[in-house]
Parts: C-alpha cells; structure tokens; sequence
C-alpha cells in the first residue's frame, strides 16, 4: 500500500524562493491496484517518484509504502525498504558488464537469496518475460524492447509488493510499448502493485484504469477510466 | 551475509582488479615499491642496532694510574663506582697487566722480563652504561684525583650514536612520505574505480544493497593489490638485502672494522618479513579504499 498524507516538497536550490515540487498531496493506492501517473514536464512526477523510493524526505507531510514510514526511517533502513519494491527505469539501468542471467540473479544476491533459490527463480522470472534463450547474452546485445524485459524480470525477481515504472516505455519503439504494458498488467494480476509514471497518452487511454493526473504539483485528477482494450 | 554471496562478492573483486588493470597496476607499483624501500630500511635499522649493540658491549674506558698505594686505589674505585655513568668497576693491577702483555707478546716474553721495573699501570676497566654518554664520563674520571690517563673508544661510539640518530630521523621522515604517498595513490585509483562503477553502484543502492555489500567488492580489489604487492615486496627485499650483504662481506676489513659480522641474517626475518608486507599492504590499501567510497554510497 502507498499512502501520502499532506505532503509537500520544497526544493531551495535556484530559485529566490525555491520551487515547490509537490503541494498538499493526499493519495492511498491500495494493494494490487494498477495506476498509471501522468503529467507534463514539471509536474511534481519525478519527484514523487523520489519520494516513494525514499532518496528524498518530504519537506511537510508523511509517506508510507509497503508499511515503512518513510518520512521517519532511518538511512540504515533504507536498502530494506528498498527490497521491497521492484524498479523499473526508462534508461534499463542493466549492469553492462553482466549477463541477462547474473542482471537478475544479481537483485537476490543484493537480498541475501541462497544460490538454490536464485537457480530456480532465475529462468523463472526470465522465462515469464519470455527471453530464456537470452540468458547468457549482455545487455548491449539485446534491443531495447528486450532490454525492458530483463529489467522487469529483475524487477520481479524478489517478488515485491509494489513495482514502480519510471516511463518504461520511453526508450522503446511504440509499438513495443503496449507488450511492455500488457507484461506488466500480467505481473499486476499476479497481485503485485503496479505504479507506472507515462507521459503517453495513447498508452494511458488504450489500457484505461485508475489515472493520477499530477499538475503544478497538485493532483488534477485521479480516477478510474475505461480503456480500449476491455472490448477487444 | 550468506557464504554464497560473501565468496560471489570476493570473486566479483578479485575479477575488477583485472577490469580496472591500468590502476590497479599503478597502485600494486607504488605500494610494493614504498614497502620495499620500508622494510630494506627497517632491515638496515636493525642492522645498525645491532652494530651499535655490538660497540655498545665494548663501551668500556680504561683509567690507568700511576704509582699508588693499596688506600689511593680503594679511593679511586669509590669514585669511579659513585657517579652516574658507571655500570661496572673491575680492577687490573700492573702485575696482571705486565702478565697479559707477556701472553699477549709471546716471542718478546724474555725482553720484558729483563725489565727492572714493571712498566704496567695499574688500570681500571669502567664499563658506562649508556655509549653516548662516554665523552662526559671520560672528562669526569680525569678529574679523579690520582688517574694518569683515560682512554674512551668516544669517537667511534659518538659516530655510531649519530649516525643511529640521523637514520632514526631520516627513516621516520620516510616512512612517513611513503605512507601518505601510498595512500594517496590508492584512494585515488580506488576513486576512479569507484567513478567507472558509479552507476553500478547506483542500480545497487536502488535495488537495496547495504553500503558493506556494496563496499566489500572494492575492498577485496584493493586487499588482493596490497597483499600481491606485499608478497613481491617481500622478494624484492630478499634480492636487495642479500646482494647488499654480500656485497659488504665481499670486503671483510670493512666488515670487521664496522663490526658488521652481527648483521641479521634475512632467514631470520623471513617470515616476520612476509608477514608485516602484506598486513602493510592490505592495510594501505584499505585507508585508501575507506577514504574513497564516501560520497558515492549516499543514493
């Protein structure tokens, strides 16, 4: 579950009265929901993404995720928290140096997973996002789309209760972007929150659900819509 | 930390030290040519210790006196034995002096027995208690009254004293310069290596990495370095030092005079030797490797 209560983000650096990033935001995204987050440039977006992922602190407010109270946790805690979400970037962020393999498996070593486990969660979590054959290749070998994958296998791995994607489909062709989205309804059917921050309207109206509509960092709207795919 | 894990995260450092070759040759150059020159200095010190114990064992100064009486001898022992440089008082008369000549001169034994009188003063051999006080203790014997003459080896103890002084100084400075030098090289290769990985580490602390798993990897890199560079340190130091051995033993005058014939073997020190190295390298490395990471854990 996520929950933001009052929160507020004031950034000083710049500006003569700094800017404010977020203003009063009150939300709760129960467990197992889909949400997409839209906005434009500017939004509050990002930041609320750092918020959720505990790199900042909100300037007024509280934050919960997954049961933390991250407005008070401790630094100490943080790799913890963290270990109960999955991440997912617009730039991958795969190791490059490692395999499509060792890229997952290297999320449950960071947990402290057994080399028992992590040979039977491994080509589990690849073969889910269908690139088995690609286990042994690296990551610059792979396009992007498949890219994606092995960073939502990753993502997976742990099996966390909540996955946040920051514009997943942003580095990809747009036509790999619905199986990027239908990949991830699959996971959320599984029971796993999915939050996913776009900027793509098309997609967000094809797939329909819960929408947050972030402006001037303020909620502008959070609703649920239909999507064109409920017909087909 | 599971074993697993642990020994995944030592092979994941051992394997950078070859990623980041160029650095880590550098810093595997610098550290095992600093613990060279420490520990042939350290050596050496040593060996100068020994060679100043070994003068230091003969730190005794003969006060020779003229004709006296059984009461002005006794008289002059009291003060030799009462001041502050004495350790040890023994008294030769002249007929056990005139004695150890005769021994000493076997084939002109005859010539000193035609002698009327003995020639031999009575001497005290005064063993001091520390050499680099012996130029002061031979000026106060010479006031005793009643002491003709006190011979002191001073010139030669007061050179050892000083160059042991000027070696303690020098070697210090230079440990000193080698270690800063040492741990400014590491931290700065460890720096770059941490710079090149500085979006691993950030996907690290993304998915939840503690900064000691994080850290381990770069300090197995630069434990392997300091160690390797420890062990060749070591070699080097053996070649070194044995050449320099023999090549002072190549001139046995030389040897003797400066009694170098007590100088440590390297078998000796061998292992200690080995040793010290690669627990000097290791820890070299790892205060340049602390000293680098900082900035690049807070994500």
């Amino acid at each position: 579950m996520v929950e933001l209560k009052n929160v507020n983000v004031h950034y000083k650096d710049g500006a003569k009265n700094g800017v404010d990033a977020l203003h009063d935001i009150n939300l709760r995204i129960n467990d197992g929901e889909f949400v997409f987050i839209v906005g434009d440039s500017g939004a509050g977006k990002s930041t609320m993404l750092k918020l959720l992922t505990r790199e900042i602190v909100p300037t007024n407010g509280r934050v919960f995720v997954n049961g933390y109270n991250l407005s008070k946790m401790r630094s100490r805690k943080i790799p913890y928290f963290r270990r109960s979400l999955g991440m997912i970037f617009q730039d991958f962020r795969l190791i490059p140096d490692l395999t499509v393999y060792e890229n997952v498996a290297f999320v449950l070593r960071v947990t402290d997973k057994s080399n028992k486990y992590i040979r039977q969660r491994v080509p589990y979590v690849l073969n889910l996002v269908k690139l088995a054959d690609k286990a042994k290749a690296k990551p610059t070998q792979l396009s992007g789309g498949e890219q994606q994958r092995v960073a939502i296998a990753r993502a997976f791995a742990t099996d966390p209760g909540l996955i946040i994607a920051d514009e997943p489909t942003g580095n990809i062709d747009p036509k790999l972007s619905y199986e990027i989205v239908e990949l991830l309804k699959d996971i959320n059917k599984c029971g796993t929150t999915i939050l996913m921050v776009t900027h793509e309207h098309d997609l967000v109206q094809y797939f329909g659900g819960r929408i947050i509509n972030l402006s001037k960092g303020s909620i502008a709207f959070d609703d649920y819509i239909g999507g064109e795919d409920e017909g087909e | 930390m599971r074993g697993s894990n642990f020994s995944y995260l030592v092979k994941q450092g051992v394997v950078s030290v070859w990623h980041n070759r160029l650095m880590s040759f550098a810093s595997f150059c610098i550290i095992m040519v600093s613990l060279l020159l420490i520990s042939l200095a350290a050596l050496l010190a040593a060996d100068i210790n020994v060679v100043i114990g070994t003068a230091e064992d003969k730190n005794e100064i003969l006060v020779y006196v003229d004709d006296a009486d059984d009461a002005k001898i006794v008289r002059i022992e009291e003060a030799l034995k009462n001041n502050g440089y004495t350790a040890q008082v023994v008294f030769y008369p002249k007929e056990e002096a005139l004695e150890a000549k005769k021994e000493e001169l076997k084939e002109y034994a005859d010539l000193l027995d035609a002698l009327k009188d003995n020639p031999m003063p009575d001497t005290f051999r005064v063993t001091i208690k520390d050499i680099s006080q012996i130029d002061e203790a031979k000026r106060t014997f010479e006031t005793i009254d009643g002491v003709s003459e006190v011979s002191a080896p001073y010139d030669f103890a007061s050179v050892l004293v000083s160059l042991k002084t000027t070696l303690g100084i020098i070697g210090g400075a230079m440990l000193i310069a080698l270690v800063a030098v040492c741990i400014v090289i590491v931290y700065n290769a460890s720096r770059t290596s941490v710079f090149a990985r500085r979006k691993e580490i950030g996907i690290m602390k993304m998915v939840g990495a503690t900064n000691s798993f994080i850290k381990l990897p770069f300090f197995i890199e630069g434990m392997f370095i300091g160690i390797l560079a420890g062990a060749v340190s070591w070699f080097l130091t053996k070649i070194a030092y044995e050449a320099l051995i023999s090549f002072f033993a190549g001139d046995l005058t030389i040897w003797k005079v400066l009694g170098l014939s007590n100088v440590i073997p390297f078998s000796d020190v061998i292992w200690y030797l080995l040793a010290f190295n690669c627990a000097g390298g290791a820890i070299l490395s790892a205060i340049g490797t602390i000293f680098s990471m900082g900035k690049h854990l807070k994500v």
